[in-house]
């Protein structure tokens, strides 16, 4: 009995476009200076490197689960660059090249990698606050689309408080199934809410794809049932993704409201590495999108600027792995998170005897001793 | 100065003074403005505050709780009114998944100060899904309060301390309360504690537990037997206040439990375990609850045969108090 699959559905591409698979402009080149773009370049690879890293880490046991977006980098700096200083960044797993844009610190992303709490990865991590990201980042939402209501909701607060900030969140096109998703765009688009949402369509949600996610015919179009504006963009080009990104992201600081953009791009791994792609994807279309892989595009481009060359490309290479090495070894370093570490930040103030009764309880068992021997309420004292 | 309110306006009276004085304060939900909800708790709000402050709402319970965790973590402090508790099963994802979990989950970076206001309960009659008591569920979930007044009065002092609590905390209201009496209620600010039980009344024979509208059916069932029976109302469901409540029970050395949620893996289970893990030396009788059943919330023709009433009360009091071992 053959394997079955899901049919796979090549995307139109009558999506903007500023550069080519070749890296020629086609369109209008943002207005970007030189030193800037060097440093999209920079995300762009580092990026990559840094999730080659985790798939190999994983792969020697060092992290339980590791993914990333190869192939999709354009879409988190793109975008990511769109933003200023102060506004919300709602991420998604899968775009990395928006935080590192941002200067997430790597050492911390790998502690969280090593399944380390939060509170004990800042505590051994300490950061400089003027090193601190300068967006203002929640955590990934395991919960698939869950953001975009929360997002909603941050973008409103900074609208009613006449700040003069916008909310970004990325969201997969398998997540715009979700109820969530038009949740977040019914109440942003009712209550103008700047807040600009950029879909990832990268073809596959683990194993369903786009053609068995919807039958519309994009996932911008999604946008139209709420009121609100889209766009539907070639996610490997960093030009198209950033030049409707930060019209997105100006149109909702100037008061007119949220937006959708759709980043057309393509899985080119696993959904993660407890994933194995090939049971349900052929892998045919690898070839067509390695020939429209983002960074190989933009490097193009920067190399016929001038301003790329392979001694640069090589020093860079190493400097980024050093920089990576070096944020996996203070990683490496942090001690085991201490096992009552998961009591914390339950409620403020004072939790309640119980929830006190149960903390001693476990540090009774990890202190050797009987953590039942309490019957009348006075504590674990008496069954020492 | 003191007002004579009953529930609704206790509660109505006590969003406006908050309002008034915290500008961060907005309320966010389904038919609060024009309408002033649908028992009129948020009446003139919307005139007096306007839509930046009273801001309805498309009809999505989860959006409303996910978009009110969003604005919590970006400074404001959300109330979110969910018409009817039942209506929280909408919203469940963003309940557990952010407004639950946010403050931990982000190592206590963010904090998610949203109180959401429910009807819950049985006795008004209206639709399916509309008199629940699923208490136990938020009961099971870490990272949230679950407060419960009784009184007008003490609804004051609670919602103000819901409303400056750092924590996201569920209030629940009454249906069947909102208009059953009046009480004298102070014109000036004064907090009551989220996490501590009230002494209804005391007593030497007998324990009896409850909370909500079952406060009073109880102690009419009370008033009417010839024993001395303590009746504390839980109001604090999450975290339980439990010490008292031992230490009540090993005085009385019997105990029942009174609610209208169904009996199984309920409230009462909760509270029965803890008093055999820690007080069962003290027993003199088992403890009995009297609770809705393991039902579906019935029809309006038999709700009243679901929810605990005096008659019931009583045989269960009268069952406790004349077991001998």
């Amino acid at each position: 009995m053959g394997k079955l699959k899901w049919p796979e559905r090549r995307p139109q591409e009558d999506f903007e476009r500023i550069l080519s698979p070749e890296g020629e402009l086609v369109g209008e080149r943002p207005a970007i200076d030189d030193a800037e773009l060097l440093r999209w370049h920079e995300v762009m690879v580092k990026t990559r490197m840094l999730e080659d890293m985790g798939v190999r880490l994983q792969r020697r046991g060092v992290f339980s689960v590791a993914g990333g977006g190869p192939g999709e980098e354009a879409i988190g700096v793109g975008a990511g660059a769109a933003l200023n200083p102060g506004d919300w960044l709602h991420p998604s797993y899968r775009q990395n090249a928006s935080l590192l844009y941002w200067d997430i610190p790597l050492d911390r992303t790998f502690g969280a990698l090593l399944g380390h709490a939060p509170e004990h990865v800042r505590a051994h991590l300490p950061l400089d606050p003027a090193d601190a990201p300068k967006v203002k980042l929640t955590p990934y939402a395991v919960f698939l689309g869950a953001h975009i209501p929360v997002a909603a909701g941050t973008a409103l607060t900074d609208k009613l408080n006449k700040r003069d900030h916008v909310s970004l969140a990325f969201i997969g096109e398998g997540a715009t199934s979700e109820g969530d998703f038009h949740d977040g765009l019914g109440l942003a688009g009712v209550l103008k809410a700047p807040l600009v949402v950029v879909i990832a369509n990268n073809g596959w949600s683990i194993s369903i794809p786009s053609s068995r996610q919807t039958a519309a015919e994009t996932f911008a179009q999604k946008a139209v049932a709420h009121g609100i504006p889209h766009r539907r963009v070639d996610g490997n080009d960093v030009f198209a993704v950033y030049s409707a990104t930060k019209a997105g992201v100006d149109a909702a600081r100037a008061g007119q409201g949220a937006c959708v953009i759709e980043a057309v791009s393509y899985r080119m791994t696993s959904h993660n590495t407890a994933d194995q792609a090939d049971i349900y994807r052929d892998d045919t279309e690898l070839e067509y999108w390695a020939q429209r892989d983002p960074i190989d595009r933009f490097e193009k481009y920067l190399t016929k600027c001038g301003l790329l060359d392979n001694t640069y490309k090589e020093a860079q290479r190493e400097r980024i792995d050093i920089e990576l090495r070096n944020a996996v070894n203070r990683a490496l370093e942090i001690p085991a998170t201490p096992a009552d570490t998961m009591f914390l930040n339950h409620l403020h103030g004072d939790p309640g005897w119980l929830f006190k009764h149960q903390q001693e309880e476990l540090a009774a068992e990890i202190a050797g001793k009987n953590p039942f021997m309490d019957f009348d309420g006075s504590g674990l004292g008496k069954g020492e | 100065m003191a007002e004579s309110l009953n529930l609704v306006a206790s509660i109505n009276h006590t969003l406006r003074s908050e309002l008034r004085k915290n500008e961060r304060l907005r309320l966010v939900g389904y038919d609060i403005g024009p309408v002033g909800g649908m028992f009129r708790a948020t009446e003139n709000l919307f005139e007096e505050f306007g839509e930046d402050r009273i801001i309805d709402t498309p009809l999505t319970e989860n959006g409303i709780l996910g978009m009110a965790v969003g604005m919590a973590i970006a400074g404001d402090r959300p109330v979110v009114e969910m018409q009817f508790l039942g209506f929280m099963y909408n919203a469940w994802g963003q309940f557990i998944y952010h407004l639950a979990n946010l403050h931990q989950k982000s190592g206590g970076a963010f904090k998610v100060p949203v109180t959401i206001r429910a009807v819950f309960g049985g006795g008004i009659k209206p639709l399916p899904f509309h008199s629940e008591s699923t208490e136990a569920w938020f009961m099971h979930t870490p990272g949230i309060r679950v407060v419960c007044p009784s009184t007008p009065r003490q609804a004051k002092g609670l919602l103000l301390s819901a409303l400056r609590c750092d924590d996201p905390v569920i209030f629940l209201e009454h249906a069947k309360l909102y208009r059953a009496f009046r009480e004298e209620v102070p014109e000036e600010e004064y907090l009551l504690p989220l996490d501590k039980c009230r002494l209804v009344q005391e007593g030497s024979d007998l324990t009896l537990l409850t909370w909500g509208n079952m406060v009073h059916v109880s102690t009419e069932a009370v008033n009417k037997m010839d024993a001395s029976i303590e009746i504390i109302d839980l109001v604090s469901l999450a975290p339980l206040d439990i010490e008292p409540i031992l230490e009540s029970v090993r005085k009385t050395g019997r105990c029942i439990i009174v609610h209208e949620a169904r009996r199984t893996a309920g409230p009462g289970a909760e509270l029965i375990a803890l008093i055999n893990e820690y007080a069962l030396e003290w027993l003199k009788a088992p403890i009995k609850r009297v609770t809705g059943f393991d039902v579906a919330f019935p029809d309006t023709s038999t709700e009243e045969f679901y929810l605990p009433n005096v008659e019931r009360i009583t045989y269960a009091l009268e069952a406790v108090l004349g077991f001998e071992f």
